[in-house]
């Protein structure tokens, strides 16, 4: 039997994962996709609470609406962050986080 | 009166959605045009807002109180800035936005910031965490395009991917600690949170902290509170000037006032609200030392700005954390808005000297009350008010402060708050001194200011002092 | 319950050990035969092989593709809406439902209109 602590302890593993990956990670791209695991791991959690929170027989819905603004959400930041990063690459042929250092005092 | 409050941020979303179709369906018309059609139309939202009263409006995740119309009002009045502002930026922008024509970019420039400004009414609004996640991401999100927006400028580029990265990490934690939350209480919404908390049994503490933690974690990357702070001044400085100013006003108020919200939910159940409490009190002490003690060796002044800014979210955190004192709501409030005129005032004069000096060192600020006595003395105000001397909004703010702070008994914070303050006075002072007592370094010609950003020099110089004498104005912002 | 996966978890054990026994087996087999450049070249159906194995794509493909799935990821909403629709009319007004979806859908057709007159989908471009 699958219980809600098996989708909470997949879903804290994904967010460390994301998390360790923005922290440890180089490549922008590859931070970014971090970020979206860590955003997956919300989503993972609230369905999981929203399937074991049953009310009148029926799963808690409202936490899969959130599911839904989450997904959606993700891929609008996506479609203007990637814009960003690709127009950053062409104008310093770069996708590493070292290279980022104009900004210093 | 039977407006619907919940049209206006639906009327300021078809606002901003006209200026983009206008935008893409002419291409000769002179773009400036666009942002004073912006500047109108938000101005009718504004008088609109004065009008509505508060009251019920039937829906679960939205509610229309006063707090919510001041926040309203004072994004609304921020974005109307922003874009007098954008006027006088739009040389800047030209020279570093690629396209046909020369003007290429600018509608959009123009259009995103009330795109923006609606987001944010809706935050002002919400007490529903999907409602609030929407919108909230509705804001972020335009900010990432506003950020990056000079695409042949390397730093503006550089700041819109920190700010991409850093606010994309603290959506993560905001998501995460809402999943928490709704899996303990079974509610996304603030109102039900606060009534379903107190029945809760002692075995979902844990459980409920983790969750407000990490929404508390989330709301202090966008508030810019220390140690989530690392992003602002390489954002700040990059970013073009006007959305400086969007971010550093609009943003964080918005932050401030889901944060009010959030943290006003939890009070109901004392186990967990007070360790809150406690986490904000370690975030503004933090806050406010670092604002303040790395603002000291600056010598830009858009990037001390930013540190600035950070200092005075540690104020406003301060009250925040004396949430158990009766005037907290009000002190942010009153703080905020003093934060407002000070903040743009200072933003709209280093556009307008920074256009004419190609550079927002405060070496390019040297003999400026020569060169241009408004400007100066604009300025001038401004600082002093950012730093606290009496009779001018900022003292107004930090007094209320530190009366809630006392209220609530948090001396040690309070005294925090009195040394940095003292720090304040030196580096605001420093520029001070180059527009005084240094000479210019280049010939003393006059600096050029247009008609309306020489009105609203004035008019926001005029607030400043009034809402300094006469603190019974400020108790009217709220009804 | 955990019974029930026992046939995609046997799948999943076929599936990769067939994955791995072919590539050991390549490799075991590879090393017994005799070497040449010709042989080592990547076998493409008997025809030369040109080009780079990974071709660049033009960076237009990744605009379309970012634009597709801006627009597609907003069915996600009209699916429950359309569930609903039935439902909500015959207890609420219908016009908040129909008028809600509308607004959406309107927003969504701006975005399509700008970006077709800001040459987005224009590939010749």
């Amino acid at each position: 039997m699958v219980t809600l602590n098996d989708y909470l302890l997949a879903s804290g593993l994904l967010f460390s994962l994301g998390f360790a990956g923005v922290l440890l990670r180089r490549n922008i791209i590859v931070i970014y996709m971090a970020l979206e695991l860590m955003l997956n791991a919300s989503a993972l959690a609230l369905v999981g609470f929203s399937r074991f929170h049953v009310r009148d027989g029926l799963p808690d819905y409202n936490a899969q609406i959130f599911v839904f603004f989450i997904i959606t959400v993700a891929a609008a930041e996506v479609a203007v962050g990637l814009a960003i990063i690709v127009a950053l690459f062409r104008a310093r042929q770069t996708t590493r986080v070292e290279d980022l250092t104009s900004l210093r005092f | 009166m039977s407006f619907p409050p919940a049209l206006l941020e639906l009327l300021v979303l078809c606002l901003g959605l006209a200026l983009l179709l206008v935008e893409s369906f002419t291409e000769k018309q002179d773009r400036t045009l666009l942002a004073y059609i912006g500047m109108v139309g938000l101005g009718v939202i504004f008088l609109i807002l004065q009008l509505l009263p508060p009251g019920p409006t039937g829906m679960a995740s939205y509610v229309f109180d006063p707090v919510a119309i001041f926040f309203k009002k004072f994004v609304v009045l921020t974005t109307i800035i922003v874009l007098i502002m954008s006027v006088d930026y739009a040389t800047t922008i030209q020279r570093f936005v690629p396209g046909i024509s020369s003007q290429a970019g600018l509608g959009e420039f123009f259009a995103i910031p009330i795109l923006t400004c609606a987001g944010m009414m809706w935050m002002a609004s919400a007490i529903d965490f999907i409602l609030i996640f929407v919108s909230l991401e509705l804001v972020t999100i335009s900010f990432y395009v506003l950020v990056a927006f000079m695409r042949r400028n390397a730093s503006s580029l550089e700041a819109g991917v920190k700010y991409l990265i850093l606010s994309a990490f603290s959506t993560g934690f905001f998501a995460y600690g809402a999943a928490w939350i709704f899996g303990v209480t079974g509610n996304t919404n603030l109102v039900r949170i606060q009534q379903v908390l107190p029945a809760l049994g002692a075995e979902n503490y844990s459980a409920i902290l983790f969750g407000a933690l990490l929404v508390l974690v989330g709301l202090g990357f966008k508030i810019a509170a220390a140690p989530f702070q690392f992003w602002v001044p390489d954002v700040y400085q990059g970013a073009p000037t006007p959305i400086t100013a969007f971010l550093s006003v609009g943003s964080k108020a918005v932050g401030f006032i889901v944060l009010l919200r959030v943290v006003q939910a939890f009070q109901s159940l004392p186990p967990v609200g007070d360790k809150v409490v406690a986490a904000l009190i370690i975030l503004a002490a933090a806050t406010l030392i670092y604002g303040n003690l790395a603002a000291l060796p600056q010598t830009n002044l858009k990037r001390l700005l930013a540190y600035s800014s950070i200092g005075h979210a540690g104020y406003l955190l301060m009250a925040v954390a004396g949430i158990s004192a009766r005037d907290s709501g009000q002190a942010v409030v009153i703080y905020l808005a003093a934060y407002l005129l000070m903040t743009l005032l200072s933003f709209l004069i280093l556009i307008i000297v920074s256009n004419y000096a190609d550079g927002d060192e405060i070496v390019n600020f040297n003999g400026l009350s020569q060169r241009s006595p408004l400007l100066a003395f604009g300025l001038l105000v401004a600082m002093m008010s950012l730093a606290g001397v009496p009779f001018t909004a900022g003292f107004l703010g930090k007094f209320l402060v530190f009366k809630v702070a006392y209220e609530s008994q948090q001396f040690v914070l309070l005294a925090l708050g009195i040394i940095t303050v003292g720090c304040g006075f030196y580096y605001y002072l420093k520029v001070v001194r180059a527009m005084y007592w240094q000479s210019a370094a280049s010939n003393g010609a006059t600096i050029p200011v247009s008609g309306l950003s020489f009105a609203t020099i004035v008019l926001l110089v005029l607030f400043t002092f009034l809402l300094g004498i006469f603190p019974q104005m400020a108790t009217g912002l709220l009804r | 319950m955990v019974q029930d996966y026992l046939p995609i978890l046997l799948q999943v054990i076929v599936a990769i050990g067939f994955a791995g026994v072919a590539l050991l087996a390549s490799v075991v087999l590879g090393r017994v035969g005799r070497r040449n450049p010709t042989k080592d070249s990547a076998y493409e159906c008997g025809m030369i092989a040109k080009g780079e194995p990974q071709p660049r794509f033009s960076v237009k493909f990744y605009l379309v593709a970012m634009l597709f799935i801006l627009f597609d990821i907003e069915l996600v909403f009209m699916y429950p809406w359309a569930v609903a629709y039935r439902d909500y009319i015959a207890t609420y007004n219908a016009w908040t439902i129909f008028g809600s979806m509308f607004g959406f859908v309107f927003i969504l057709m701006v975005g399509f209109v700008y970006a077709i007159k800001k040459g987005a989908l224009d590939w010749k471009r």
